[in-house]
């Protein structure tokens, strides 16, 4: 690899975790694509590397909110039962699955979090940021071990935290204040993507691409402190509509690559 | 806030740390060097596996914690996602 490539794997991998971390999003959805596009990396190697990425965000970041005492520590690991089980079998799934299928997959979850977020564009404008957290009481424990197993199983398969799916059925459904689902959503993150990339690991998906892999790592764990810092005190509205353009993008891009077959 | 809860949450909070600036300065590390030695490309991968095994410690340190705090119910919710990640890991080196 030349110098040049490894620079360009740094800043791409600062930007995810730095706008990732600000949005509160595992940056996972924005390398995944980004990497089969324009580095022409196969999509199982792709996800491989990008899963990694989301393990560096969420480490990087979650020891903050856990210090903060803002996790629900105790709901993270039970949760967490669900996602590495959605986890391990949906990796063990991805490797037989054929790269068209898994792209397409792809960019309905891309559709679905870009949407998600026009969402919480929308509330973030006239929302004031939340400093203290709530007394709550958890509710609905089957339904968020259901959801956690999806979002566990888009991880495995896609290489993403799965947040989109576990954030608002914690907010909406188990009554577990936002700050709070967020935060916890984010430390069982790390778990969940250790568990399917043990899988590539294993598989050899990963071994190859340990020098693509750890410049962009270095630069997410940058990126993603950096922006862990700055999120209390920026407005995110601007930083949720650049995100929501650049994933507009990527799924256009990557649904134009399957109907072309320019998908390496 | 219990007392026992706040020492749970901190000793996790620093597990992470360790692991993710541990982790960091391995990789940076071991990708400027990489580029004078190749010994460089060892100190990436001892990097990556930091990485890697951070979340593991991180559920190990949790389930001890539990014991200490007698909270045999969410001790073995620990020891039960350990199992399932484990798992993965025999799973993965198998296949």
């Amino acid at each position: 690899m030349t110098l040049g490539v490894a620079f360009l794997l740094v800043v791409l991998g600062f930007l995810a975790g730095g706008f990732g971390a600000l949005a509160g999003l595992g940056g996972g959805i924005i390398l995944t694509p980004v990497l089969a596009i324009y580095f022409h990396l196969p999509i199982h190697q792709a996800i491989g590397i990008s899963l990694l990425s989301v393990i560096a965000t969420s480490t990087a970041t979650s020891s903050q909110y856990v210090e903060h005492h803002v996790t629900d520590v105790r709901l993270g690991m039970t949760l967490e039962l669900a996602t590495t089980m959605g986890a391990l079998i949906a990796a063990l799934v991805a490797q037989h699955m054929n790269r068209r299928t898994l792209a397409v997959l792809f960019v309905c979850f891309l559709a679905y979090s870009a949407a998600s977020m026009v969402k919480k564009a929308w509330g973030s404008r006239q929302e004031e940021h939340q400093t203290t957290v709530p007394d709550y009481k958890v509710r609905n424990y089957p339904l968020g071990l259901g959801a956690s197993l999806i979002a566990g199983g888009l991880s495995g398969l896609l290489g993403i935290g799965g947040g989109p799916i576990k954030v608002p059925v914690m907010y909406l459904f188990m009554k577990v204040p936002l700050r709070v689902a967020t935060a916890t959503s984010n430390f069982m993150i790390g778990v969940t993507a250790a568990t399917s990339a043990y899988i590539y690991w294993g598989r050899g998906d990963m071994k190859t691409s340990v020098a693509i892999a750890a410049p962009l790592v270095g630069g997410v764990f940058a990126g993603s402190l950096l922006g862990a810092r700055l999120a209390p005190k920026v407005k995110t509205f601007y930083i949720l509509v650049l995100l929501i353009v650049v994933m507009g993008w990527l799924a256009a891009e990557m649904l134009y690559k399957v109907v072309t077959g320019g998908l390496s | 806030m219990k007392q026992e809860r706040a020492a749970t949450d901190h000793i996790l909070a620093l597990t992470l740390k360790i692991g993710a600036y541990t982790a960091f300065a391995l990789i940076v590390a071991g990708v400027l060097l990489q580029f004078v030695t190749p010994f460089g490309s060892k100190i990436t991968l001892a990097g990556v596996l930091v990485l890697l095994a951070t979340p593991v410690l991180r559920i190990i340190v949790a389930g001890v914690q539990f014991v200490r705090e007698r909270d045999m119910k969410y001790a073995l919710v620990s020891l039960g996602v350990l199992c399932i990640v484990v798992l993965a890991y025999f799973l993965g080196i198998q296949t």
